[in-house]
């Protein structure tokens, strides 16, 4: 084997000579292994544990190691450190949990998170009951400062969604309904759509979006910063002071935003009939007789609903981040991910339950 | 004891499935300045959030103003004892004064003017009233602990636990912090629990202290400061006491 000759001892010149370690493991053993130090002036922490590794792999090919130290740099490296605790120093193998293990450790951590909701649940259920028997109770401030943020401050990006959701509507069905002649009745998939179904979806969305990761990201820096254990301490439950108003203020934005998305489509819509020749006098005749009053309240009662869950699904994973450098971020996306999934759920269970009702 | 405010009675304190101190045992008595020391990761935090009912008993007794820590007590207990945090924990979304006014507007009848001036006397009393209108992100980590004891003291607490209060803090300011608890302790006669590691504000502030050793997961010393770094036969408590001289 050709001899390793060190010439500089910074990281990046040693990290070239790691590659001479492979040469060193063919060997078949009784062999001398040179290392050639006679052009370094110092060592460094890297050339150290290249030292060593070289040492060590010698050692277990049975090789022999000869070094040309002039300067002796490489002496008080051994005085210092154990070679023989380095023997065996690479990585370890990720031992995998048996599967038996890994089922039984998911099964407790689920019931674990099952335990954990069902307790948010029923302590925010019991400060419902007494936000209503004790109204003075509730934190009027704090609900009014989370409705600007999740209400007022969506107004914008959600008219604007709205307002492009009418007018994709419009331009993708009107592209097959004119075919038949009759892309009139685009209004009336537009105000069905949007009023029934599509209003309430998005804006809970962008709602889940925004605030249900706002109010994890706030409600867990509270947590890592201790507020919620002062606050526990206080005598004051976290859930009457963080969570209620928050949930309230949630419950009570989504109509009003679901409002102006709603009407933003309705005008998106009427702006790409009226490319298509369609008197703004019909569209909004066909508009107010597609949608019953039922049908608005019906979309309104599930904007609330969805806000309710993305209100409560937002504050249970602020409530439960852990104290750890990413557990904000681990909170927030566990708020939106969770807030969406629900949102889906329950639309997709009201819509069956509509249909089997007939409504 | 007739005046024993805290007793602690072969306490096994950690988190569920994970025990960190096993069989502690202290009182501690009115007017005390009670330290709880020992290195990192030793548990004295842990003993406090026991102390303070953040986390439930392993096993053992736990009494606190006289009442046994337990759910059916933890709200009586909680109406006698003030907390300061390490990092002062005041509500980023309220100022200084809102801070200390809450306790009072949520556990009291007093109208706004006399919540206001009790919040003032005690932002005084901690010679913070210049800050009362500035939010917690302005102020500096002194000023956030004394503000945060002055939220602990509006309702008048029996016992004040502090966590690590000179914690983050330059000499000076952990000088006046010391100075600050010996003044409420004369003036108010609060019982005071301190969790800390500094040498220098345990030998001026402490009356007594119980240490605990992370290797054997225990309490392996109680008694005055001074008597335990003259006496202690125990090699742990000496270098603890030497900085590792001893």
């Amino acid at each position: 084997m050709k001899p390793i000759v060190v010439k500089a001892a910074d990281a990046d010149s040693i990290a070239r000579h790691w590659g001479d370690l492979r040469h060193v493991d063919r060997l078949r053993g009784g062999e001398v292994v040179v290392l050639d130090v006679s052009a370094l002036t110092g060592v460094t922490a890297a050339f150290e544990a290249f030292f060593v590794a070289l040492d060590r792999h010698v050692a277990a090919r049975a090789a022999r190691l000869e070094a040309v130290d002039p300067q002796g740099l490489l002496a008080p490296i051994r005085a210092r450190y154990d070679f023989n605790a380095y023997d065996g120093a690479a990585p370890a193998r990720r031992r995998h949990r048996p599967f038996l293990v890994a089922v039984g450790q998911g099964v407790c951590n689920w019931c674990a998170a099952a335990h954990a909701n069902c307790t948010f649940l029923g302590e925010t259920f019991a400060n419902a009951l007494s936000m209503i028997v004790h109204p003075r109770r509730f934190r009027f401030r704090d609900a009014s400062l989370a409705f600007e943020r999740a209400g007022f401050d969506g107004l914008p990006i959600t008219t604007a969604i709205g307002f492009l959701l009418g007018l994709i509507l419009a331009f993708e069905s009107a592209a097959s309904l004119r075919t038949f002649g009759v892309e009139v009745y685009v209004a009336d998939l537009i105000a069905i759509g949007l009023f029934r179904e599509l209003g309430p979806l998005v804006t809970a969305i962008i709602l889940a979006g925004r605030s249900g990761s706002a109010f994890a990201a706030e409600i867990g820096t509270m947590k890592v910063d201790e507020e919620l254990d002062a606050l526990t301490t206080l005598g004051l439950p976290p859930v009457r002071f963080l969570v209620m108003p928050r949930v309230v203020a949630a419950t009570l934005a989504m109509p009003v935003l679901t409002i102006f998305a709603e009407l933003a489509g309705l005008v998106g819509g009427s702006i790409v009939l009226q490319l298509m020749r369609v008197p703004p006098v019909v569209y909004w005749s066909h508009v107010t007789s597609a949608a019953s009053l039922f049908m608005i309240l019906f979309g309104l009662g599930k904007a609330a609903l969805f806000g309710f869950l993305v209100g409560l699904i937002g504050c249970s994973a602020g409530m439960r981040t852990r104290n750890t450098a990413d557990g904000v971020g681990v909170a927030a996306t566990a708020a939106v991910v969770g807030g969406i999934v629900a949102i889906a759920v329950t639309d997709g269970l009201l819509a069956v339950v509509c249909y089997l009702l007939g409504v | 004891m007739a005046d024993t405010v805290i007793e602690v009675e072969h306490l096994d304190a950690g988190y569920v499935g994970v025990p960190v101190l096993h069989d502690v045992n202290f009182s501690v008595s009115r007017g005390e300045v009670f330290a709880l020391l020992g290195g990192s990761g030793c548990g004295k935090s842990t003993i406090m959030k026991h102390l303070i009912g953040l986390n439930p008993v392993l096993g053992g007794k736990v009494s606190v103003a006289g009442l046994e820590m337990n759910p059916a007590n933890r709200a009586r207990i909680l109406r006698k004892i003030g907390v300061m945090y390490q990092s002062g924990a005041l509500f980023g979304s309220m100022n200084v004064l809102e801070n200390v006014m809450l306790p009072l507007e949520e556990f009291t009848r007093l109208p706004a003017a006399a919540r206001r001036t009790l919040a003032l006397m005690q932002l005084d009393l901690v010679g913070l009233r210049e800050a009362a209108d500035k939010m917690p992100n302005d102020l500096s980590g002194g000023m956030k602990k004394r503000a945060a004891i002055a939220r602990a003291l509006a309702l008048e607490p029996e016992i004040l636990f502090l966590d690590e209060p000179s914690a983050g803090l330059d000499p000076l300011t952990s000088s006046a912090l010391d100075d600050l608890i010996l003044r409420l302790r004369d003036t108010r006669g609060v019982t005071f629990v301190v969790v800390t590691h500094e040498l220098p504000s345990i030998f001026k502030i402490a009356d007594r202290c119980a240490m605990f050793d992370r290797a054997r997961k225990a309490m392996v010393a109680l008694g005055r400061p001074a008597d335990l770094r003259d006496g202690s036969s125990d090699p742990f408590v000496r270098k603890f006491f030497t900085r590792g001289g001893a």
